[in-house]
């Protein structure tokens, strides 16, 4: 499944705000429009349920303020 | 949802619609290329370039990966999925790219193993799975993707995992937009600027824009909100006389970028002498390769690969429409022989290419004198 609303995943300039809903090691279960997806949070870390991260191709890019 | 829908406000965009308005010379035209293939795509499926007035015309610029990437390197893709034992694991909008011998949708067709993912760590779970299988990533995308790959092949290289590799064609955004600067005769003012590939890269390497070539930039991000802000920013710029990278996006992206990101890359890829662009040619140090280092997970390392350089089809366009010196309806195919059930083009493939987006959402809309029937 993915968080991408009908865009093109290729397109690096596409990213999902989606919100933490779990934390397991280095991956993260994350939910944007009732839609759960893993993600890599590595470039992130640390997250806890709650934060929203932008996420592109399976891993969070950035913590949103 | 937070982040999304205070981005689309009819009643704000009309205010900035105005704002727009107030700000534009009249008379003066104003070509502003949106860099980035998500940015085109919201236009058109916003309607943002009916918010605009006339002086402002949107060119659209290289930024989608699938449109750029030349047919050779799809068919050393299709030649790596036909290889026995090979799983070839690629993003959806990759299947119909035509390449000089198909598709890999048609290799697909024809019994090879090809496999749609929405992420490089869902190739590697596939190669944990399979460990009889090679499981190849067909990597592609600008500095927003790469970062995905790389942390993909350090966890590839952390478990040990061998049956995985990555078929690296992940390209540099700074690099294409020297070569349209440096096209002779193009006419452009000013530049929006990818708003996720800078999450990575930051606003530092847009500064040559500016300083070299004097033209004012804005990092930007996708809602159409953002578009029409961006807008403001860059025609305030050129009324004022001031030419600077400014951040529209300043929710998420920084001046220096994500360091962890970069660092990822720094640690897996490194930049390759030259690199083919469709439309653009050949770009020095425009690409990703991976790291000696790291040969035991790179797919060109590991196996043989055709290589063959593949001439664009004679009808296609694509080449003027990713620099901006033809819109999408002035491609002698477009909308013809040319459409997003049957592209014969690249930028007729990806929902963010330029043709399809326009095919879209945007050639209803357009005055009759400007569209083929």
């Amino acid at each position: 499944m993915s968080l991408d609303r009908g865009h093109c995943i290729t397109c690096s300039d596409e990213a999902v705000p989606a919100t933490v809903v779990e934390v397991e090691g280095a991956n993260a279960t994350v939910e944007a429009d009732g839609r759960r997806e893993r993600v890599g949070i590595e470039l992130v870390e640390p997250v806890e349920p709650g934060d929203v991260l932008l996420c592109h191709a399976g891993i969070a890019l950035e913590k949103l303020p | 949802m937070k982040y999304v829908d205070e981005f689309r406000d009819g009643e704000l965009a009309q205010r900035l619609a105005h704002e727009i308005e107030a700000v534009v010379e009249p008379g003066r035209e104003v070509k502003i290329m949106e860099v980035c293939g998500g940015h085109t795509h919201a236009i058109y499926k916003h309607g943002v370039e009916h918010l605009v007035p006339r002086e402002v015309d949107f060119v659209h610029g290289p930024g989608c990966p699938v449109c750029v990437i030349p047919m050779g390197r799809v068919d050393d893709a299709i030649a790596l999925a036909e290889r026995s034992g090979v799983t070839f694991t690629t993003f959806g909008d990759m299947m119909r790219v035509p390449g000089g011998r198909g598709s890999l949708l048609e290799a697909k067709a024809r019994g090879a193993d090809v496999r749609m993912v929405y992420s490089p760590l869902d190739a590697l779970e596939l190669a944990r799975r399979n460990p009889e299988r090679e499981v190849v990533f067909f990597a592609i995308g600008f500095e927003t993707t790469a970062p995905a790959t790389a942390l993909t092949l350090l966890r590839a290289r952390a478990e040990g995992v061998r049956n995985f590799s990555a078929f690296c064609n992940h390209v540099t955004i700074g690099p294409p937009l020297r070569t349209i600067l440096d096209s002779p005769g193009l006419k452009l003012d000013a530049f929006i600027a990818p708003g996720h590939v800078s999450t990575v890269i930051g606003t530092r390497p847009y500064e040559f824009i500016v300083d070299e070539y004097g033209k004012p930039v804005v990092v930007t991000a996708f809602e159409p909100l953002d578009i029409l802000q961006a807008v403001v920013m860059l025609l305030r710029q050129l009324r004022e006389e001031r030419c600077e990278v400014e951040n529209q996006y300043t929710r998420v992206v920084r001046r220096d970028g994500n360091p962890r990101a970069l660092a990822a890359l720094e640690e897996t890829m490194e930049l390759r002498e030259t690199f083919e662009w469709r439309g653009l040619g050949w770009i020095d140090h425009s690409a990703l390769k991976l790291r000696p280092e790291l040969a035991d997970w790179d797919a060109e390392e590991r196996f043989e690969l055709p290589g063959d350089r593949v001439e664009d089809p004679k009808a296609c366009q694509c080449g003027e429409v990713l620099i901006g010196a033809i819109k999408p309806w002035e491609c002698r195919v477009f909308g013809t022989a040319c459409t997003p059930e049957r592209p014969i083009g690249t930028c007729m493939v990806s929902s963010e290419g330029a043709c399809a987006a326009f095919y879209n959402y945007g050639r209803l809309a357009r005055p009759h004198d400007t569209v083929p029937a």
